[in-house]
Order: structure tokens, then sequence, then C-alpha cells
């Protein structure tokens, strides 16, 4: 079967939001079945007909909470899915078996979910270390925390084509600027400077407080469906028109930190060659976001702009509301919520759908009517990556 | 001056490159069929998949890959150790590991600089850091 055949075989036709960002006293589980009862109401599916149920990320049940299985989801959604997934340690894989379990026809629906209470329980990401004892060897030279990985890599960037937090505050900025016009994210009414990106210390230098990604409460769901079974429902259908999936699974010490053939680059080649089109067609970008760079590293990736334009591409008029070229129209995982490849993917969905409010491309003042978004869900250290091109069907 | 951070998580696989630690000697495996080097250590090697292998003591000089800057920590004991250096080193043959750079105040590093292996010893354990060669 030749990849093209599987353009807008796929729909996502329900999306599930919950109150987001600091809400304290809900438990992880409880975010990932309201997130999925709201997607299923939202879509007009019955439950029972949900064939696959794939979880996010497990992760360390936190502040008085009950470990998170896919079994736990079922049971308090009180159905079985022939199929029940978790992912660990992001690897981003639930789109192949998304598109796999809808195009073979086993599955009728199938929903993707995330919950967690990691604000308000203050989850740490330093996975080199347990109770203050090294797990690996990293922790030996205090290299601790993902923060450090990604700065390394960025750094290499910087001093390589000459990118650096002059370029990752305008990724903050513009962000920021969609969270403030976005009543749902978490920085809703809190505004963003050049002066106050400046004055917050260093972590791990070259990277700030304000280049990462803060953790929520909340939760997120899609459910997805094909072409064919969208089309009876409740909601404006929106095609993945094309897709890929790569990874590229070095240490991240290891990477090139400029590298032809990264996850992102190779997902994306995919998803463009599905989809038939080039990124002179996309409107627009949803992507990834746990650090600005991150945001830099994908666009640079998949072709957007060349590292020697970075400067002239990167600003908050281009990327912010009224710029020409839109990216994390929702302030993304850094200004609107933490939900991983959820908060990319239902973002260009309601985009497309037209259900964005303020922030809608096309209402907004100096924006046009979305056709072609893409979406990118990164996961890991650059080392895990899904790309999809969005369209409304006709 | 030393700054100690965690002893390290030592496996079965990674065993032999702390002992080697010991005996202040950076040993890298090479594979026995194919001659690849390998990095983090493993059981088999990644190019023909043998689980033959030999150590290879590595050269002192490296090159810097990239740098970070810690200023905050990420657990309570690195706070009066801020701030410090960890760095991305590449070795010959590619290999590319982590490492802190020592006896740095007052410099600038920058990525491309040469650097050169010195030793560390703890309780227990030794570990190989790097200080720019100049």
């Amino acid at each position: 079967m030749a990849l093209s055949e599987l353009r807008n075989k796929i729909a996502i036709v329900g999306v599930g939001y919950t109150e987001q960002g600091k809400v304290p006293g809900r438990t992880a589980v409880s975010f990932h079945c309201e997130a999925i009862r709201n997607a299923v109401r939202d879509a007009g599916i019955d439950k029972n007909d949900i064939g696959a149920l794939l979880l996010y990320r497990h992760f360390d049940a936190i502040g008085g909470d009950y470990d998170v299985t896919a079994f736990t989801v079922a049971e308090q959604l009180g159905i079985r899915p022939q199929v029940l997934s978790q992912e660990t340690y992001c690897t981003r894989s639930w789109l192949y078996h998304v598109a796999g379990m809808l195009a073979s026809g086993l599955c009728r629906y199938v929903v993707l979910s995330y919950g967690d209470n990691g604000r308000s329980a203050r989850r740490s990401f330093v996975k080199e270390l347990n109770k203050g004892a090294a797990t690996d060897e990293l922790a030996a030279y205090g290299d601790l925390s993902t923060m450090a990985k990604y700065a390394m890599l960025a750094r290499r960037a910087q001093e390589t084509y000459g990118t650096g937090p002059d370029i990752w505050k305008e990724i903050a900025i513009a962000q920021r600027r969609w969270a403030n016009i976005n009543p749902k994210a978490a920085m809703y009414r809190k505004v963003l400077d050049d002066e106050t990106y400046y004055n917050t210390a260093y972590v791990t230098e070259p990277f700030r407080l304000l280049d990462a990604t803060p953790n929520s409460d909340g939760g997120r769901a899609l459910i997805f469906t094909t072409a064919e079974l969208a089309k009876g429902l409740e909601q404006p259908p929106v095609l993945i028109r094309g897709f890929g999936s790569s990874n590229q699974p070095l240490s991240p010490y290891r990477l090139d930190a400029l590298d032809s053939e990264s996850a992102a680059a190779q997902a994306s080649r995919q998803a463009f060659d599905m989809a038939g089109v080039s990124k002179d067609d996309i409107d627009a970008c949803e992507l990834y976001d746990c650090f600005t760079y991150t945001v830099e590293a994908t666009l640079r990736d998949y072709g957007f702009f060349r590292p020697e334009e970075v400067k002239e591409f990167l600003s908050r008029e281009r990327l912010g509301p009224g710029g020409e070229f839109p990216v994390n129209t929702s302030g993304g995982m850094l200004s609107e919520a933490y939900f991983m490849g959820l908060t990319p993917v239902s973002e260009g969905v309601m985009q497309l759908r037209g259900q964005c409010g303020e922030r809608q491309l096309g209402s907004y003042p100096g924006t046009k009517t979305p056709e072609l978004i893409m979406c990118g869900d990164n996961g890991a250290v650059l080392q895990s990556h899904v790309s999809l091109i969005l369209e409304r069907m006709d | 001056m030393k700054a100690e951070f965690f002893e390290p998580g030592i496996s079965a696989d990674t065993k032999g490159f702390w002992e080697g630690c010991k005996e202040h000697k950076l040993l890298i495996q090479k594979c026995d069929c194919c001659g690849r080097l390998r990095w983090p250590a493993a059981y088999i090697c990644p190019e023909c998949l043998s689980e033959k292998f030999s150590y290879k003591e590595m050269a002192q000089e490296a090159t810097l890959y990239s740098y970070i800057t810690v200023r905050k920590p990420f657990h309570p004991s690195v706070e009066e150790k801020l701030p410090y250096y960890v760095i991305d080193v590449e070795l010959e043959g590619g290999i590319r590991m982590i490492s802190n750079l020592v006896g740095a105040e007052g410099k600038l590093p920058k990525c491309g600089d040469r650097l050169r292996l010195k030793w560390e010893d703890y309780g227990g354990y030794s570990k190989p850091v790097y200080e720019l060669e100049d």
C-alpha cells in the first residue's frame, strides 16, 4: 500500500477539555476520565463503541494519587475496549497505532487521553535521581533534568548559527500573546514582556524558567475514527491529510544539534509526502513546545526556515496574533497547558473547526482562515516525533 | 577544586567502565568483530550485534561539543556547587559523553574548545572530568 492511500482516511471527531492550569483537589485519573467523557459528548458517539483506549505517558503517582493505568481509566468509564495501551517513556507511537487500528477496520473509534495533577503535586522531571540516589551515570556529573539535555543542544545551536535567548524570548512572548486571548489558558491574565524575560534568572544556562513549560493540572482527550464514520457525528470532522513518524533513539548527548535526518525532519517529510503538499501550503503550526527552543528546532527541521534566517523568521510579530505564520495559537504548552501532544493537536482541530473564539484564525484581525494546519508531537529529547497535517473535511 | 555530585548508578553493563575509572583509565568498548567503538556501554554492538568486545583506553584529548551552566539546583545537595558546568565532550571515533568542566573560573568556554582529561577521586569511585587546554 502506498502511504498516500492513507491521505484523509483518518478523522478527528471529538475533543475533550477539562479545567486546566492550577486545579487542586483532583486526581490525575479523574482528569483522564473527565476529558474522555467530554470528548465522547463532543463527538456524539456511544462510549461502548470505543475500540481502543490509548493513554499518554505513565507518570509516578504523586500528591496522594494512586497509580494511573489504562485498566483504571476503562474501569471508571465503564467500557471494555479491545485495546488498552499506555505510553511510558515518551516514545510517540500513538499515531501509527491509531492509523493502523482504524485503517485495518479493527477498531471504529480510538481515544487518546492525558491527565495529570503535576502542578498541584509539583511533579519533577529529574529521572537521574530516585529519592536522592543516582539511577544512572549522569547524576555523577550533576546532569539533572530534561531541561539540561535540551539546553545542551540549544547551546550548540546558539554557537553554530547565532540563535539564543533573544530568539527564544520571541517564541515565549508570541505564545503568551495567544494565551492572553484564550480564557482557558493558564497564562490568560499574565502578560510577558522583554524585561520580565531577561530579568528571569537562568536555570540551566542558556535556558531560563520562561523557556520551559510549567506543569499543569488537568486533562485532554481526542477521538479518532475513519473519514467514513466521521460523517454522521456532531462536529465538522478534521481529517489527517498526511502524517509521519520517526525516532532518533540516540542518547541526547549523542545527538547532532543540527541533523537533516532528525526525528522531526523525517516525520515531517513523510507527512508532506502523504499529504501531497509542501511547507508553503501550511497556514499555521501547532507544535510541541516543552521548551522555546523545541519550537525553533521543529520549525527548522520541518524546513520552514534555514538556520541563517532564524532571527528574521522567529519574531513575535510573525508567530503571534495577527502575524503571517501563527504558531501555537492556544498559547501552547508554554502558556496554555501541558498535555504533551494533545495540546498542539487539539488546538489544530479546534482552529479548523472554527471554534476558537477570540483567537480564531480568520476572525482575529490580520489572520486568515486556515486550510492546512501542521501539528507536531515530540517525545523525550528530540528523540521521537510524529507530524500531522490537518484539514477540515469539505 | 572538586565538586562531588552523586555516586554513579552502576549496572552490569557499565561496571567495566567504572572499574577502569578507578585506575584512571577511560575505557570504551570496542567490538571485536567490526571494530566499532560504543558508548553508552552496552552488551551488544549496535553495528553488528556481536557481544564480543575489548576495552580501548581513550586518549587524554577531547573536544567540547557543548556545555551548560547549571545555576539553579535540581536537588538540594547541589546548591553549594552552583554554578557548575555540565559538558558534552567528543572523543576519538565520534564517541560523545557527558562530563564536567573544571578549573574554568574566569574563562568562558566555547563549543569546539580543546580539552584535557583529569581524574577526580572520591570514596568508592573516580570520575573523569575535563579542563580547558590552554
